[in-house]
C-alpha cells in the first residue's frame, strides 16, 4: 500500500513539472515571443518566397510601440484563419497616396488612415494583396512584430 | 445593449471556443475588440455572418430610411439591442471576424438577471 502511494506521489510530481513547463511554453509563445513560418512572394526581397522561420514578439503592439516601417504579423480581414506578414506604411491619422492607374502617372487618390487603423503593404507591390485592396486594417488584428529571422541559416539576423 | 444588459454594468460569462471553431449563429451576444479604439472591448449582438443580406435602419432617430448590404467575406455584422443609442456596425461598418474575442452566454450580475442571455427582443 505504501509502495503505491510513493509511486503515485512521484508520478504526480514528475507530471506537474511537465505541466508547468508546457504552461510556461504556451504563455511565452502566445504573449512574449513566438516562431512563425512565413512564405509567399509578397514580401520579396525582405523575406524569401520559399519560406522563412521568423521570431515574432507580441509585446510591442500591446503597449502601442508600433510605427511605420515595422514588419508585422496580422490576421487577414478577408480570411480569419490566415495570418499575413506585411509592413506598416502609415499609422492612424497619416495620409496615404495610391496610384490608380500605373500607366498614367498623374492619376492618384489620397486618403487619411482612420482612427484605430493602420495601412499595411507588402514590399513586393506587384504581387501583394494588402491595404491597397482591402482598405485600412483595424489595429486589433495585429498579432505581433517580426524582428528576427532564424531560418535559413545563411540569412540569420535581425530584420526590419 | 438595453434591455438585455444592465445600464450600470453586467458581469457575463464568456466562452472563447465558439469564435475559434466558427460555430457562431446570428442572435448570439459577442464581445469583440473595437475597430476604432483597439484597447476597448465591446459587447453587441451578432446579426449577420459573411454573405448574409442585412437590412438595417440607418438612423432610427431621424425616420425609417433603410439600407440593405451584403456582409463581405471574412466579416460579420453586429448591432446593439438598443438601436437608438449604440455605436455598432451601422457606424463603423462590417466587423472583421478576427476581432471577435468570445461569445457571452450567461449573466452573473446583477442577481435579478442571473441566467442565460435572452434572444433579441422584438
Amino acid at each position: 500500500m505504501r509502495q503505491w502511494r510513493s509511486i503515485a506521489k512521484e508520478a504526480i510530481d514528475r507530471a506537474s513539472i511537465i505541466v508547468k513547463f508546457l504552461c510556461l511554453l504556451h504563455v511565452t509563445d502566445a504573449y512574449v515571443v513566438s516562431s512563425n513560418h512565413v512564405l509567399g512572394p509578397s514580401m520579396l526581397p525582405t523575406l524569401n518566397i520559399t519560406g522563412d522561420v521568423v521570431l515574432v514578439e507580441h509585446l510591442s503592439h500591446r503597449i502601442g510601440k508600433l510605427g511605420s516601417g515595422d514588419l508585422v504579423l496580422v490576421r487577414s480581414p478577408l480570411d480569419p484563419n490566415r495570418t499575413l506578414t506585411k509592413r506598416i506604411v502609415a499609422m492612424e491619422g497619416d495620409r496615404v497616396t495610391l496610384s490608380l492607374d500605373p500607366t498614367r502617372s498623374f492619376s492618384s487618390r489620397s486618403l487619411v488612415v482612420p482612427k484605430g487603423h493602420v495601412w499595411i503593404q507588402g514590399d513586393n507591390l506587384y504581387v501583394s494583396r494588402d491595404s491597397r485592396h482591402f482598405g485600412p486594417l483595424p489595429y486589433g488584428l495585429i498579432e505581433g512584430k517580426v524582428f528576427m529571422r532564424v531560418w535559413p541559416p545563411n540569412s540569420f539576423g535581425l530584420l526590419g | 445593449m438595453l434591455p438585455t444588459l444592465n445600464v450600470t454594468g453586467s458581469m457575463l460569462l464568456v466562452e472563447r471556443i465558439s469564435t475559434r471553431t466558427g460555430k457562431l449563429r446570428p442572435g448570439d451576444v459577442v464581445i469583440f475588440r473595437s475597430p476604432e479604439a483597439p484597447r476597448k472591448i465591446v459587447c453587441k449582438r451578432l446579426i449577420g455572418l459573411e454573405g448574409d443580406q442585412i437590412t438595417y435602419v440607418v438612423d432610427p432617430q431621424s425616420g425609417d430610411r433603410c439600407e440593405t448590404i451584403v456582409v463581405p467575406k471574412g466579416h460579420v455584422w453586429v448591432e446593439g439591442d438598443y438601436i437608438y443609442n449604440t455605436k455598432d456596425s451601422r457606424n463603423f461598418g462590417a466587423l472583421p471576424y478576427g476581432l471577435l474575442e468570445g461569445r457571452a452566454f450567461w449573466t452573473l450580475l446583477p442577481r435579478k438577471d442571473f441566467g442565460p442571455l435572452t434572444p433579441k427582443p422584438e
